[in-house]
């Protein structure tokens, strides 16, 4: 094995990781057309589900992924009702309100937690194969990645996300035909947000769990999301590989500090080659 | 009968609300009411900071706190002010200081250069505090010490290692002389872990920190002085905040095969680091300057097969002080401290009322001048400060000279100093 193919491997994990994240942002900026700044702390929320839980005796994943993400769709729900709606047209009150939540939130978690970082058993990795180390929390968020990105997929290309694509076409349409527009907004909202507690839930054992520990996903979904444009999920996953890939062989064959500047050069790049993003180029549009 | 909202009363009964029945538009004149329960209320408000002023403040001697107790350095901070009222707590539980209570008021930094020295002038010039203890982080704190010098206050820096904080005392002693410095300087930090190092019989090391300016002084220091001894680093990172890409750094430092890995990063990237090392099956010991890694709620759950060294200032056991502290710390906050930006500022309120005491009078140029010629014990020993106001860590006898723990699946063992 040579330490070369190792950062590959991870490198296409750590990618994976963005798109979790990345798949709920662009849910929410193709639906309900905002962009959600607080999507970080739904993350934070789902790592402190599993946190708390694992305190308590309960070892059990399955019961800290249900109960993240049962709470972030009602909160979820509820913010995208009582905020996100009344005030979506007007962007700028969106990203700075959404802001506003995600400190909110890191404050709750301050008094209620401590802001110290907190940590759960990391346990082993799950295979080492010809020398490649196999990382748990990578293989989680691989599988899962692909298999939201599947199920994302699939859901819009059926009857139905036939809501959410004409929603995102446009609402007056949808609006004409009795959809409930505001309704499958906030539900997206929800979702979107579960998602990202989900990922928290998960990826919790590989993190040191802390306030501000949604901060550094939310920036890198966001660059992906940008880089990627919303109309076709697959093109936003293969974008976050690659992503994750330049960031991890940047770090290795450069230094750790070229990571995060090659990854803004490139998007930088991108985004004055094709001004909407990556994916409105290609052919399958999602919605 | 229901008199007015929510004042259920019996005929002749007194109301269960007085308030609410006082309100009552039932009462009539409720407008007048309003405006006489508003002027009493603000008369009461008033008048309780002034009758609280006469019980406590009017005696007290008022210490800043400077920490950042939100944004990304809030635990640091949050730890800085838990010691930082113990060590109020207990002078004041032993009589106070000069027959006056010491009163610490708070300013949050928000690990921000311009709120630093915003706060530390709204410290000295509003809250009229007598000294500041503070700030964190390097930058903060030279920030703090424009504005403390000019209005000539004691500040007493309980964390920051950068050089720039006690070259201006040196440089230009009668306008800095107010600085004093109570934790280890880059070169000293770095002489206390080649120590370490040494007694390991190290020959090589990998050095990994986080992308900030200490962190690389620290590097630049440990380099220099492990020269001379033929130990150099083999490998040497810095990961950005923004996109840590821990995994390449740790598959690289692995590839390096050091003797030991020297991770720098006091804060919560530093577990995050330790676990994708362990994860990624390296078994290379690891020695880190503190902090998170001090926890042992964190510790606990961390990969133990490999050694996790962890430098502090004290550990429970290195001394009866330190033993004394760390219970106090434990009972009072329901777990036990990191032994580094705790302890610190705990000596650093400590050092700085005992020489109030020393100086017999609340004077700064008084203050200063104890501070200047005496030896004050705290948790990690005697302080006692250099013609540029450092205190003496070091590696030679009778210096302050911190220690190194092991984390073993029992809990911590002291590995240095040897005993």
């Amino acid at each position: 094995m040579t330490p070369l193919a190792q950062v590959i491997v991870d490198g296409i994990f750590t990618g994976a990781s963005y798109a979790l994240m990345a798949a709920g942002l662009a849910l929410i900026l193709g639906v309900v057309k905002v962009v959600n700044l607080s999507h970080g702390a739904f993350f934070t929320l789902g790592a402190y589900v599993a946190y708390l839980l694992e305190a308590r005796g309960v070892e059990n994943f399955a019961a800290a992924v249900l109960l993240a993400a049962v709470i972030a769709f009602a909160f979820g729900v509820f913010l995208g009702k009582s905020f996100i709606n009344p005030v979506r047209a007007h962007p700028f009150s969106v990203a700075v309100g959404s802001l506003g939540f995600a400190i909110l939130f890191e404050q709750i978690a301050q008094m209620l937690w401590g802001p110290h970082p907190l940590s759960i058993d990391l346990g082993t990795p799950w295979a080492t194969v010809n020398g490649i180390t196999f990382r748990r929390w990578g293989v989680i968020s691989f599988i899962l990645s692909l298999g939201l990105t599947g199920g994302l997929s699939l859901l819009l290309s059926g009857p139905w996300g036939l809501p959410l694509k004409l929603i995102a076409e446009d609402e007056e349409i949808a609006g004409s035909v009795g959809m409930d527009v505001e309704k499958i907004r906030y539900l997206t909202f929800g979702a979107a947000s579960a998602v990202a507690a989900v990922a928290g839930a998960l990826l919790a054992p590989a993190a040191a769990i802390a306030p501000t520990m949604g901060r550094v996903p939310l920036i890198l979904s966001l660059i992906v999301v940008i880089a990627s444009g919303m109309e076709n999920v697959w093109s936003l996953f293969f974008l976050a590989v690659g992503l994750g890939l330049l960031s991890n062989l940047s770090a290795y064959l450069l230094a750790p500090s070229w990571s995060y500047i090659l990854l803004l050069a490139v998007i930088c790049l991108l985004l004055v080659m094709r001004h909407s993003g990556l994916a409105v180029a290609a052919p399958g549009r999602d919605y | 009968m229901r008199n007015g909202r929510g004042c259920a009363r019996q005929a002749g009964a007194p109301c269960r609300y007085p308030v609410l029945w006082y309100l009552s538009p039932m009462n009539g004149y409720l407008f007048i009411r309003l405006i006489v329960l508003f002027s009493g209320l603000a008369a009461l408000s008033g008048s309780l900071p002034a009758l609280a002023a006469g019980t406590s403040s009017q005696q007290a001697i008022r210490v800043g706190i400077l920490a950042p107790l939100s944004g990304p350095f809030a635990s640091g901070g949050s730890s800085f002010l838990q010691a930082a009222t113990l060590a109020v707590e207990r002078a004041n539980a032993g009589g106070g200081v000069l027959g006056r209570r010491v009163e610490l008021v708070v300013a949050d930094t928000q690990g921000r250069v311009d709120v630093s020295k915003s706060e530390a002038l709204r410290l000295i010039s509003r809250e009229r505090v007598f000294a500041i203890v503070g700030a964190y982080l390097s930058e903060e704190t030279v920030g703090a010490i424009e504005a403390a010098v000019a209005a000539r206050k004691l500040l007493v820096v309980p964390v920051a290692a950068t050089a720039e904080i006690t070259d201006g005392v040196k440089k230009d002693y009668p306008r800095h002389r107010y600085v004093f410095r109570v934790s280890y300087s880059i070169p000293q930090w770095a002489a206390m872990m080649s120590e370490f190092l040494i007694q390991r019989r190290v020959r090589t090391y990998a050095f990994v920190g986080a992308s900030i300016r200490w962190n690389r002084e620290l590097a630049d220091a440990l380099k220099k002085t492990l020269a001379s001894k033929g130990i150099a680093p083999v490998y040497e990172a810095f990961y950005s905040p923004r996109n840590p890409a821990f995994e390449p750094v740790a598959v690289a430092a692995a590839a390096a095969a050091p003797d030991i890995l020297v991770l720098g990063d006091p804060g919560k990237n530093s577990v995050v680091f330790v676990k994708r090392f362990r994860e990624g099956g390296s078994g290379i010991p690891i020695l880190s300057v503190g902090g998170a890694l001090g926890d042992g709620r964190v510790a606990e759950t961390l990969p133990l097969s490999y050694p996790l060294y962890v430098q502090a200032a004290a550990w429970k056991g290195s001394s009866e002080a330190a033993t004394a502290y760390f219970e106090a710390f434990e009972k009072r906050y329901g777990y036990a401290p990191v032994g580094y930006s705790d302890t610190l500022p705990y000596d650093a309120v400590t050092v700085l009322l005992s020489a109030i005491r020393a100086a017999g009078r609340l004077e700064t140029d008084a203050v200063l001048s104890a501070l200047e010629k005496g030896g004050f014990p705290g948790v990690a020993g005697t302080y006692r400060f250099d013609s540029s106001h450092q205190a003496d860590w070091g590696t030679a006898p009778g210096h302050l000279h911190g220690t190194v723990i092991q984390w073993e699946k029992e809990g911590a063992r002291i590995v240095f100093p040897l005993r």
